[in-house]
């Protein structure tokens, strides 16, 4: 049930085949994993009979019912770095230092189903070669030969082709993640998916038609969320703001499910990486899109976190695409944020108006970020930087009647952006109306703050009050990262 | 609270009134350009939204 199988080289991935049966596909998922995975792995544990929910409800569902006999139980594999050896009598993994989850590198599903078999997979971004630098993640606990381990990592697998496509793993992947980090979500299992994309059931291979937009949409809806579709103009050039809105919500770490028309394909967006200097060019006002290098996806036709361009200028294979191709995409949101991305986008840079009032940088020298967080995280992060923060603003923000959910506007020079701080930070109401002039709670920089009063509707004029700050000698606030997983690759 | 108190509030707190005509240019700006243009772009995200729902995904 239990096999050690180490590892001197990529090329001993080959090994597979034999350990495994041939209904699983091991030649392929070696050729997969020999791809994409770093020489830091350095011994698998092949766990054969296991019991996999995700397969399951697909073969009670389906592969049962076919003539074709299938077998209901999966292979999973286990990887592991050179400090972990096996004692096959024991049945027991061990290390040196007896840390046995700091070399564990997540686990890989595989479906007894001939093709496409590779199921529900978590894998550290540290062994993916090529991973973008900063993923979302949650923490994924894996049980194993009475041991507890735990992954971050953000779940993947193959497209079933015959019952699930593209978008029903794009969708999947996305919700196991919801599962695993909100408590307030359920786990949806591969039929689920399926069955929620309709209204009915359509049986047997009709999901395998593919899905529409329309269709990943009610999926989410089902899940309890609430999705926003947002679709880009056709000439992708006169649409800025829609990547601009793309980096929010993954800033915000709300993975995006993404769809390119032209290709009729699906991935999950989850994580990127910044631009290690910013292209200089004429002076004008920019964008946290700007200043990206990449987006890493979790596709399902290759290894998780792969890496690609925001660009279509670099020279690419014809499977490669860009986050140009990216035409539509959906973000699964918690209720109560009302007011768009795109009102954001706008409001944003309308703000150099009082930008006098706060300091603004010049805005031909700026860069706006914006992205979605709670009150109480901010409270949380002011907090910890509190030494940055005239005591009267700090006070100010922990009494704020914050709604839930916020957006966070930040105006950062291009050599700030540089060092990680900013010049000054808006907070936007989440619930606000489109028709509000004034859906702020609060605009500081350093040299003062405006205090909107939103405890009473319509006030205007008579609900903005001015704070006078005592510059607290730096040169910047700390940036408000929203603490995605950095990559450390191994 | 009151008018009166909520002034007297926002006194305790170190808050001053904002100069009328910088509040002023900046709602002029919401009312005039930012809210028409944030409808507008609303409305036309709306319409493309609706036009891709049909969109057919199976790679």
């Amino acid at each position: 049930m239990y096999a050690w199988m180490q590892l001197s080289s990529s090329a001993d991935l080959a090994q597979l085949a034999n350990a495994i049966p041939t209904e699983y596909d091991a030649a392929t998922v070696a050729q997969t994993l020999s791809g994409g995975i770093s020489d830091a792995v350095k011994a698998i544990l092949i766990e054969s009979d296991y019991v996999d929910k995700d397969y399951r409800s697909t073969y009670y569902n389906f592969y049962a019912k076919k003539g074709q006999r299938y077998r209901n139980d999966c292979v999973r594999l286990h990887f592991f770095d050179r400090t972990v050896s096996f004692d096959a009598d024991k049945l027991a993994p061990s290390c040196a230092d007896r840390e046995l989850n700091n070399h564990y590198f997540g686990y890989m599903v595989l479906r007894p189903t001939g093709v496409a078999t590779i199921g529900r997979t978590v894998l550290s971004p540290d062994i993916r070669r090529g991973a973008g630098r900063l993923i979302i993640t949650a923490n994924h606990k894996v049980h194993l030969l009475g041991y507890r381990f735990e992954i971050h990592g953000f779940p993947w697998m193959n497209q079933h082709v015959d019952i699930s496509v593209c978008a029903h793993a794009a969708c999947w992947s996305i919700l196991r993640h919801y599962s695993e980090r909100y408590n307030v979500y359920r786990e949806f299992l591969t039929h689920d998916i399926t069955m929620m994309a309709h209204e009915f059931n359509p049986g047997g291979l009709v999901p395998s038609r593919g899905l529409q937009m329309a269709h990943a949409e009610r999926v989410f809806q089902e899940a309890a969320t609430f999705p926003v579709h947002i679709a880009r103009s056709k000439d992708k050039s006169a649409d800025p703001s829609f990547y601009r809105q793309m980096i929010a919500y993954v800033e915000s770490r709300f993975p995006i499910f993404a769809a390119m028309s032209s290709r009729r394909h699906a991935v999950a967006i989850v994580g990127y990486e910044w631009l290690s200097a910013l292209n200089t060019g004429a002076p004008r006002l920019r964008f946290a899109w700007d200043a990206l290098r990449s987006l890493a996806v979790v596709d399902d036709n290759f290894l998780p976190y792969m890496s690609i361009s925001t660009t279509a200028d670099a020279p690419r294979s014809a499977k490669d695409y860009s986050a140009e191709d990216i035409d539509s995409l959906i973000v699964a949101l918690p209720e109560k944020m009302f007011y768009p991305a795109d009102a954001v986008d706008r409001l944003g840079p309308a703000l150099f108006k009082l930008g006098a009032v706060v300091g603004l940088p010049p805005r031909d020298n700026t860069i706006i970020r914006y992205f979605i967080t709670t009150g109480s995280a901010l409270r949380s992060f002011v907090r910890e930087k509190a030494g940055e923060f005239d005591p009267r603003l700090l006070t100010t923000i922990m009494t704020i009647p914050f709604a839930q959910f916020v957006w966070i506007v930040e105006f950062a020079t291009e050599s700030q952006w540089a060092r990680g701080v900013v010049e000054a930070r808006a907070v936007i109401d989440a619930t606000a109306s489109l028709t509000e002039a004034m859906p702020l709670w609060l605009f500081h920089g350093q040299a003062a703050a405006l205090v909107f009063d939103r405890k009473t509707v319509g006030q205007i004029t008579d609900g903005v009050g001015v704070l006078t700050l005592v510059p607290a000698g730096h040169t910047g606030f700390t940036r408000m990262e929203r603490n995605l997983r950095a990559t450390q690759a191994k | 609270m009151d008018d009166k108190n909520d002034a007297a509030h926002k006194v305790s707190q170190g808050l001053m009134p904002i100069d009328p005509s910088v509040l002023k240019e900046f709602l002029r700006e919401m009312n005039d350009t930012v809210i028409p243009e944030i409808q507008k772009a609303v409305e036309e995200r709306r319409l493309l939204a609706a036009e891709s729902r049909q969109w057919q995904l199976k790679c």
